[in-house]
């Protein structure tokens, strides 16, 4: 009967009670659709950032925190040791998707083949090829871009990589490579004044002699760097293209090569090592077990290694993360605080025009409590009704944006990705909308409840 | 009939406030109400009929004095013993009706049974019988904008009876119904009283219900002027 | 051809050992003296750097040299004389660390390995190259080569490899003339083998008590275009305490 009368209630004024609840199905509406964007975004996000760097990365004691200034200081030694227990251990391999040795080095690389005279300081990943492009696979979330194996790096040529588009620019390779919209540095010439010129031609013909000429029309880049233990060492390393990155600061320095090449470069006549480690794992979920068991592998045999997820490495990942977060949490207050004047404003009106028929229950006997929770069942009612069409509503809106295949540019990114809502993959935000705006609905008619049921009897009676 | 009083009232004060003035709308009566009676309480408007009425009817509380009610001192109960004290003994008829909007003639009887621990089946058989009984079989599912003022009337009578109470306390029950729609209805009730030996106890001008009277309290001023029995009819 | 003429002057300048089969040893020990007086020394140098045969910059140094008797590695303390705009700022060799101090700041900072890789500190590498300490190697034999002025010398070929970590360059060749101990040419390797400068020296001249050269030019392998030249104005003894070589000290040294 408590339902029926609140159901009845509810439609008796059609019009008020209309916007109430429409007023939640918005509310319901904005939050999932938002916690639909949210969640896909989390999810092509996570996948984009694990295709690049994997979920851990070893790294030597101390590399995280200090190795950016000197990388190959902190290089891990008998490294293919470390790959051997990492990848046999049993507990691990089943988890593993890639497991793979990369090297970070900086330098200078310099464009001195015919009329250039280009150098410029880089930053460079030193990696293998094909480990690479088999991390670009992972999708466990199926949000992710699908790439094609790149043909800048090969397993075979260890000479051969990419560099990024600024740096390309810089050294003047955009003629060589083919760039369009790329224009050639200016020539800047500083003379010496009152010094007079000097042929040198026959002592740099032995030189320009033993310069190694361009493989397949690519250009070719001498890379200089100081080795790990300060000798200065320069390999050749051909450019087969440029490709953007993101990241400004990236884009002007970026150079990708193969793993042997770097470790040439900076190792020289030393043992070759790596800066890091890293670890795809098939499950995100696995995380935290993979790096427990890390951790004890190296206790147990006295490495000092640690280990880093990609949350660590990628900080802007977990801020971006806690931005949308928070949006959604100021988007769930505000929709809160608007389904609550709703409903408490509608409720207080109900009442007051039902004075005469609380006193009259009141009169026939029904407690106070009764009367209060006739009207919480009210409040409540309206958000079980508008918050379910909200879901639906909710629904049908995921279905059509999934349908229509939109593409967005997500921030820090170059290429366009897939627009999704994955609502029906998250069943926590689904129940806790849903549930969520009921229970403010409920609370909000709390207080009109209240009120209606501290009438007093005679005075509810006398209202018309 | 020696019996107990069913309504005792002793030097029962109530004092209003409205705004900063007070309204002393009882001072100090004292009368007893017979059982099983017709009885009817007059007096010019604001002599303080509804007032006692109210007390009466466990819907107020006095300022001072006892109110007993079949036996039972209100003032001992507190708030929801009350409710429930009335929920067993006292019902109610309205001027206005008074019957709720959104249910319909059988929901608006069937209302007070719900208060307490009955049986789906029995309730029904109740709830019919008495439309039966006020003659409304036919309009049990039609809600009240639906019938007339008449029809709503013998809607709450049904109401009040359905739950056998001790007492029932009528307002001007004829106040908003034409004479011979007035007549049916306290023919209604008499039958009912017969039937069911339930008390009534009125506040009204309707000189038609007066002359059914057996009991006669006219209140003046707040005072009781006048106390008349008139045996049985 | 141990036995040429021009070797006897070479054999009174220093050598018990008999003139049959230099060692590389004593080919380096050799043309070490040639180089080096052997006492502390001041001398003027002009630096100028060349791109494809343009002057791009030219520096007017002062240098202070002494040799640490236990380490056998050279100190140099090179003090900026010109141009105006450098005036005042130090650089300190001090075996295989290199610090620059600035007057202006009065901080002394240090140039890393990977701030040698190019540039002026680049040059100084080479010429502080000390083969008798970081280097081991071979005699390979004797060969004819010209010189930056494209006259022909017999020399020593010698071959060397970096003895330990610390070496700038895995690998020197060297091409002393035979007899007189002139080095006339160097070319320096990295680890990944390929070659990084050449250093040729001529002009040789008296000089602090003894022949040596007077000019070198190193020309860069990598970047081709670039040559630099070391013109070793004049020079004298002098007495330089040990405490110019502290990098603490830089700051109250004035310049002169």
């Amino acid at each position: 009967m408590l339902f029926t009368l609140a159901f009845r209630n509810i439609l008796r004024n059609r019009r008020r009670s209309a916007m109430t609840r429409m007023a939640i199905a918005v509310g319901t509406i904005a939050l999932l659709v938002f916690g639909a964007f949210q969640g896909y975004l989390f999810d092509s996000f996570h996948t984009n950032v694990v295709q690049r760097s994997g979920h851990l990365t070893v790294y030597r004691t101390g590399y995280f925190l200090f190795g950016e200034g000197n990388p190959s200081a902190y290089g891990i030694e008998r490294y293919k040791k470390v790959l051997a227990l990492i990848g046999d251990d049993p507990v691990l391999r089943p988890l593993i998707y890639v497991l793979t040795p990369t090297l970070s080095l900086m330098g200078i690389a310099g464009n001195f083949s015919g009329e250039n005279d280009a150098a410029k300081t880089f930053i460079a990943d030193a990696v293998i090829p094909s480990d690479r492009d088999r991390m670009r696979r992972w999708n466990a979330f199926g949000a992710g871009r699908v790439y094609p194996p790149d043909t800048n790096l090969d397993d075979n040529d260890p000479m051969r990589g990419f560099v990024g588009l600024g740096l390309a620019r810089i050294l003047g390779l955009c003629r060589s490579l083919a760039i369009a919209n790329c224009p050639p540095p200016p020539a800047i010439h500083r003379e010496a004044p009152g010094v007079a010129s000097e042929d040198f031609s026959n002592l740099r013909a032995e030189v320009a002699a033993a310069v190694t000429p361009n493989a397949a029309g690519k250009p070719r880049l001498d890379l200089l760097a100081a080795t790990e233990t300060g000798a200065p060492n320069v390999v050749s390393f051909f450019v087969n293209d440029a490709e953007p990155q993101p990241i400004r600061e990236l884009d002007d320095n970026y150079v990708v090569m193969h793993l042997t090449l770097g470790q040439q470069l900076i190792y020289g006549r030393g043992e070759p090592r790596v800066t890091g480690i890293v670890l795809q794992l098939r499950r995100s979920s696995d995380i935290g077990p993979a790096r427990n068991r890390l951790q004890a592998l190296f206790d147990q045999h006295g490495l000092e290694l640690e280990v880093r997820d990609f949350a660590e490495l990628n900080p802007f990942y977990t801020q971006t993360l806690n931005f949308f977060r928070s949006i959604f949490l100021f988007i769930a207050a505000i929709m809160g605080v608007i389904v609550l004047f709703t409903v408490v404003n509608t409720m207080t009106m109900t009442i007051m025009e039902r004075t005469n028929e609380i006193g009259t229950t009141r009169a026939m006997g029904v407690r106070r409590g009764g009367i209060r929770r006739q009207f919480l069942v009210e409040g409540c009612m309206l958000g079980v009704i508008g918050a379910s069409i909200g879901l639906v509503i909710a629904f049908l809106v995921a279905i059509g944006v999934n349908q229509a295949g939109l593409t967005w540019v997500p921030p820090a990114n170059i290429s366009a990705i897939p627009l999704r809502l994955s609502l029906l993959a998250q069943p926590a935000l689904i129940v806790g909308t849903w549930v969520g705006l009921i229970l403010v609905a409920t609370l909000a008619a709390l207080i009109p409840a209240n009120r209606a049921a501290r009438l007093q009897i005679v005075d509810a009676l006398r209202h018309v | 009939m020696a019996k107990e009083p069913l309504v005792r009232l002793d030097r029962v004060r109530k004092v209003y406030s409205v705004g900063a003035v007070e309204v002393v709308a009882l001072r100090g009566i004292s009368l007893e109400i017979p059982a099983q009676r017709f009885s009817m309480v007059v007096g010019p408007s604001g002599s303080g009929k509804t007032t006692l009425l109210n007390l009466v009817g466990c819907i107020d509380v006095p300022s001072s004095g006892m109110v007993e009610v079949c036996g039972q001192d209100i003032a001992a109960l507190h708030d929801d013993a009350v409710s429930e004290f009335r929920a067993r003994n006292i019902s109610f008829v309205f001027q206005g009706f008074n019957l709720i909007p959104v249910l319909t003639a059988y929901e608006n009887v069937e209302y007070p049974l719900l208060l307490s621990r009955m049986r789906a089946g029995e309730r029904r058989q109740r709830t019919l019988a008495m439309l039966e009984a006020v003659g409304l079989a036919n309009q049990q599912r039609q809600r009240p904008n639906e019938l007339s003022g008449g029809q709503k009337q013998r809607v709450a009578v049904a109401r009040a009876l359905v739950k056998e109470p001790q007492l029932v306390l009528a307002d001007e029950p004829t106040a908003n119904l034409d004479s011979h729609t007035g007549a049916s209805i306290i023919e209604l009730m008499r039958r009912m009283q017969q039937d069911l030996r339930t008390s009534f106890i009125f506040s009204t001008h309707d000189p038609q219900l007066i002359s059914h009277a057996e009991e006669i309290f006219t209140i003046r001023d707040g005072e009781l002027v006048e106390h008349s029995s008139r045996n049985g009819f | 051809m141990f036995f040429r003429s021009g070797l006897l002057p070479a054999l009174v300048i220093g050598f018990s050992a008999a003139a049959y089969g230099q060692t590389a040893q004593e080919i380096i020990a050799g043309t070490d003296r040639v180089r080096n007086p052997g006492q502390p020394f001041h001398s003027i140098d002009i630096l100028t750097e060349y791109v494809s045969g343009r002057p791009k910059a030219q520096s007017h140094l002062a240098v202070y040299s002494k040799e640490d008797p236990s380490t056998r590695q050279f100190r140099n303390l090179i003090v900026y004389i010109e141009p105006p705009r450098d005036a005042g700022k130090m650089v300190l060799l001090d075996g295989h660390y290199f610090w620059f101090y600035d007057p202006a700041s009065k901080a002394s900072v240090r140039i890393s390995p990977q701030q040698r890789l190019i540039g002026q500190a680049s040059v100084a590498d080479v010429l502080i190259v000390n083969l008798a300490v970081d280097y081991r190697g071979t005699l390979v034999g004797t060969e004819a080569i010209q010189d930056a002025d494209r006259r022909e010398h017999q020399c020593w070929h010698l071959d060397m490899k970096a003895a330990d970590d610390r070496a700038s360059y895995n690998r020197v060749e060297y091409w002393i003339e035979k007899g007189t101990f002139y080095p006339i040419k160097g070319k320096f390797y990295s680890d990944s083998g390929r070659l990084l400068k050449i250093l040729y020296y001529k002009a040789f001249q008296d000089r602090l008590g003894g022949v040596r050269p007077t000019v070198g030019i190193i020309i860069d392998a990598v970047d081709s275009a670039l040559v630099s030249t070391i013109n070793f104005l004049e020079a004298r003894f002098q007495d330089i305490p040990d405490a110019w070589f502290q990098r603490d000290y830089l700051p109250r040294l004035k310049a002169e």
